[in-house]
């Protein structure tokens, strides 16, 4: 059990926009130097090397996530990625896990709300060995009907061994309510009923569909020679032909007015654990780095005032934070802690109180020196390995960020004055309106959060499904 | 990383390097890598390995104490004491510590284990003076404020109903230690039961850093921008003064042989059931660790690998299979985990697993899984020396388990001596029934307020 990494994964999400690259001389961010080729049939190439330790990292985005799946189908784009590497035209999946185990080789596939991303890490003499199983993978999966099956059990059963950790769950459960109808409310990973209504066919024309060079961006970054690099990627995915369909159009999702609240029965809970906010920022937001400035010191790290209030003042909780889950359109702001079931309405009480107060007092100058230097501090090692510069760079530049994302970071971070952060936190963080989703002992705790919205709904944790689309 | 853990201070990683740790690497790597080590006069080692790839410093100190140095009625101590380890010293009091240090770009965290509580600095390099200045406030005049204290117990109550109420694995692998070690001090859960969270008192938390938190009973890592001198020359003027004194008294209970199958099951409401299945192994500095090492990935790393292939792959009974290792300084347990599909019988995977162990114990395994476990040996190292993070604590770690970070350095000869007789035999030898604990969880989702048992 590493519970460090069991508990922190709700918060990855969050933490994607805080990604960044690093500084070789005291005031200059640089990112490695690198360079982008498109090829003839259309895939986006980014190269960097990073020499030192003798591994390489690839990583792919294919435009189209949970955003392209059909109404009902939810979990279609994830589902189809994790497929890849279940066998292929010429390697059976059993096959394909022992070639890429015996060179000790990484191969992952997973699907985002915005895009598909797959990955994978070899050390730097199995070159030939590694992209020949990666592109096999990408180019040429096989959907058979017994590997399709076995998986989407596995899904199943894996999304009810979730729910029995109540923190897994707690975010699928906030955004389907905080987007409803929404393409973002959709769980990405599906439901126990969306994946039983998934056939090979619709597999298969999801990859049709959206897995096609025009479609795809490919990072490398690691210990090799860009050349020789370029001519191999040319070699093994130049003869890619396939053309992509359209995507659905995505509509900006509308904050919530007023205030509702969902409260997800979990009889055996002896703690509630709790989301509230509401719609949040767009990745590309003119405002993200003031954004994330103030957000440090809300709930971004160990001293915000969120976890000074619930955890160092008052011994509420053992962690409380706040954090913007930014995507192509605006994605979910959320302030998110637990406590024990008497304590509930105290902690939420107490979360409400700091927001009010962030937007009463606005922020102090010392408050605002203390999270640019430690924005500045703590940047460097997000961006310190091969497979973390990979991922950097093909979602910069999915997201159409250029490479001043990192190098112009820190004068963007000196600019924020107190007088930006009093309007940022006026135009993006919620006040009045809010989203709740608590998780916990309903019979103990329902009647005390009555107070927080005029609408309230309820569901049982056993009842499949996480979304209002699912009932 | 480190981004990731605003407000999650003090997490247990109670199987810390669990299968990883072990690498295969000649001289080369060993040469990648080279580490400056010094012993101050008070008895505190220092080691220092420099990267300025990136302008930071990964900072570890690794305190020879955890739960196993505990006693029924202050279990949790250790864990309890790594958290009031940032509730204010002298010149940093209360809160004072974590705001000076994200104010200079800084960041903290710390773990314990049944064996060691360990802090982690994570800063910039002009933070590095604050750094020892921090460090050797905190280790000399921890203060003890009655009003923290009862704050940061409620605070550990929470994380102890995250991490074990919350979590079927942590319920069903604190009961499988729990049934496991009837003498050993590694019985009792790492965070403590809730009873002596409860009620542990001042003079228990002073006690344990009396104990515990001596210069000689404690490893400093630094790895990052820094040199070895300037390092140095920072313990001489900060921790070097610090006076050593009696580190805790040694463990001396063995665990007795066991001498049969113990089984176990807890019944709740679940979604799922769980299977955990312990065996006595000898500790991290044992030869045999790397035969185990060796026959774990066999049997349960990658997808290819024997328990997955079967349990998951082809017989679908299970989602997942897993088995850790824990470092330990005393012998120590290898658990094996299947989480069943729904419905399934729990019993069904245990005999799936047993027929897989028999397997190996009749039959050597193959020479392609022999190199496929020192393959994947060999990409974990750069994974794990990949970061400074990464460095500091696979350094400190082999320092402190196997009482030399050389060992790091020397797995490829360790490695390259395990043959397939060596992993047959260790199956044979460890993994037998009358060696094992089984613990099984069984969802029991009847309404509340109907009869059940």
């Amino acid at each position: 059990m590493n519970g460090k990494i069991k508990s922190l994964r709700f918060f990855v999400s969050s933490l994607l926009l805080l990604g960044s690259a690093w500084v070789s001389s005291a005031q200059t961010l640089k990112l490695p130097a690198h360079e982008k080729i498109v090829l003839k049939n259309g895939l986006t190439l980014l190269l960097m090397e990073k020499h030192g330790v003798p591994i390489v990292d690839f990583a792919a985005i294919v435009k189209g996530g949970s955003v392209a799946d059909p109404t009902g189908q939810e979990g279609l784009a994830s589902v189809t990625a994790g497929l890849l590497r279940k066998g292929t035209t010429k390697r059976s999946a059993q096959q394909f896990a022992a070639d890429l185990d015996f060179i000790g080789a990484e191969f992952g596939a997973d699907a985002s709300a915005d895009y598909s991303a797959i990955s994978s890490e070899f050390l730097a003499k199995d070159v030939d060995k590694g992209l020949d199983l990666f592109s096999d993978a990408l180019l040429h999966p096989a959907f058979a009907q017994a590997e399709v099956d076995k998986l989407l059990a596995q899904e199943i059963d894996g999304i009810k061994a979730a729910k029995d950790e109540a923190q897994s769950v707690a975010l699928s459960y906030y955004y389907g309510y905080l987007f409803s109808k929404h393409p973002y409310g959709r769980p990405g990973g599906g439901d126990e009923l969306s994946l039983t209504r998934i056939k090979r066919d619709a597999i298969a024309k999801f990859y049709e569909t959206n897995y096609a060079p025009g479609n795809t961006i490919l990072a490398i970054a690691g210990e090799f020679n860009s050349e020789q690099m370029r001519a191999r990627i040319e070699q093994a995915l130049g003869s890619w032909t396939a053309k992509p369909g359209s995507l659905p159009a995505v509509p900006a999702p509308m904050p919530v007015k007023g205030r509702k609240l969902l409260l997800v029965d979990k009889p055996d809970s002896t703690q509630t654990f709790f989301v509230f906010g509401n719609v949040g920022t767009a990745e590309n937001d003119p405002d993200r780095v003031a954004i994330r400035v103030v957000n440090t010191i809300f709930g971004g790290r160990f001293t915000s005032q969120l976890n000074e209030a619930l955890r160092v003042e008052s011994g509420l909780t053992y962690g409380a934070a706040a954090f913007f889950d930014s995507r192509k359109e605006p994605g979910a702001f959320a302030i998110y802690s637990y406590t024990k079931n008497e304590s509930t309405v105290q902690a939420i009480d107490l979360a409400v109180q700091v927001l009010g107060k962030l937007h009463q007092d606005g922020v102090t100058a010392e408050q605002l020196a203390s999270a640019k230097s430690y924005i500045k501090g703590q940047f460097p090692p997000s961006i310190e390995t091969s497979e973390q510069l990979a991922k950097r760079i093909a979602a910069d530049e999915f997201y159409g960020l250029g490479d001043d994302e990192i190098n112009k970071l820190e004068e963007r971070i000196d600019a924020v004055t107190p007088e930006i952060a009093k309007q940022v936190i006026a135009r993006h963080f919620p006040e009045d309106n809010l989203v709740f989703m608590l998780i916990g002992k309903a019979a103990e705790i329902g009647a005390g959060v009555k107070k927080y919205a005029a609408q309230q709904d309820s569901r049982k944790i056993s009842e499949p499904g996480f979304w209002p689309g699912a009932k | 990383m480190n981004k990731l853990r605003v407000g999650l201070r003090g997490l247990l990683v109670i199987t810390l390097l669990a299968t990883s740790s072990v690498v295969v690497l000649g001289q080369n790597e060993a040469q990648q890598f080279p580490v400056a080590s010094k012993t101050l006069k008070n008895g505190m080692k220092v080691l220092v390995e420099t990267d300025h790839s990136i302008p930071n410093i990964a900072l570890y100190i690794f305190y020879k104490i955890g739960s196993r140095n505990e006693h029924p009625g202050t279990t949790g101590l250790s864990h309890f004491f790594e958290h009031m380890m940032f509730n204010g010293a002298k010149k940093y009091g209360p809160g004072d510590l974590d705001k000076a240090m994200e104010a200079n770009g800084a960041s903290n965290n710390a773990y314990t284990t049944e064996n060691v509580t360990v802090y982690q600095d994570w800063f910039p390099r002009s933070a590095l003076d604050l750094i020892f200045d921090i460090e050797a406030d905190r280790i000399q005049y921890l203060s003890f404020d009655p009003k923290k204290i009862a704050s940061e117990r409620e605070v550990v109550a929470s994380e102890r109903r995250t991490s074990v109420d919350a979590n079927n694995g942590g319920i069903l692998d604190e009961q499988l230690k729990a049934t496991s070690f009837i003498a050993h001090p590694y019985q009792w859960p790492v965070i403590g039961w809730m009873s002596d969270i409860e009620h542990w008192t001042i003079d228990d938390l002073k006690h344990h850093f009396e104990m515990g938190y001596a210069p000689n009973n404690a490893t400093m890592v630094v790895v990052g921008d820094v040199t070895p001198e300037e390092i140095f020359q920072l313990c001489e003027k900060y921790i070097e003064p610090i006076p050593q004194h009696a580190p805790p008294p040694p463990v001396t209970t063995v665990e007795p042989e066991q001498m049969g199958e113990r089984r176990l099951i807890v019944h709740k409401p679940a979604e799922l059931p769980l299977l955990m299945i312990g065996y006595h192994v000898p500790q991290t500095n044992s030869p045999d660790f790397y035969a185990l090492n060796v026959l774990r990935t066999v049997l349960v790393q990658g997808e290819s690998s024997r328990m997955y292939q079967r349990l998951v792959d082809q017989d679908q009974i299970a989602l997942d299979v897993s088995a850790s290792q824990a470092p330990a300084f005393d012998p120590t347990l290898t658990v094996f985990a299947a989480q069943p599909k729904q419905g399934v019988d729990p019993q069904k995977c245990e005999a799936a697993m047993y027929d897989e162990l028999d397997k190996v114990k009749k039959t050597p395994i193959s020479d392609v899984e022999l190199e496929k476990a020192k393959n994947i040996r060999l990409v974990e190292f750069y994974h794990q020396m990949r970061t400074i993070n990464g460095r500091g604590n696979t350094i400190g770690t082999y320092e402190v388990f196997f009482g030399d970070y050389h060992k790091l350095f020397d797995a490829a000869k360790n490695y390259a001596a395990v043959s397939k007789e060596d992993v047959q035999r260790v199956a044979q030898k460890y993994f037998g029934a009358n060696n094992r604990t089984v613990a099984t969880l069984i969802p029991d989702n009847a309404e509340p307020g109907s009869a059940k048992q």
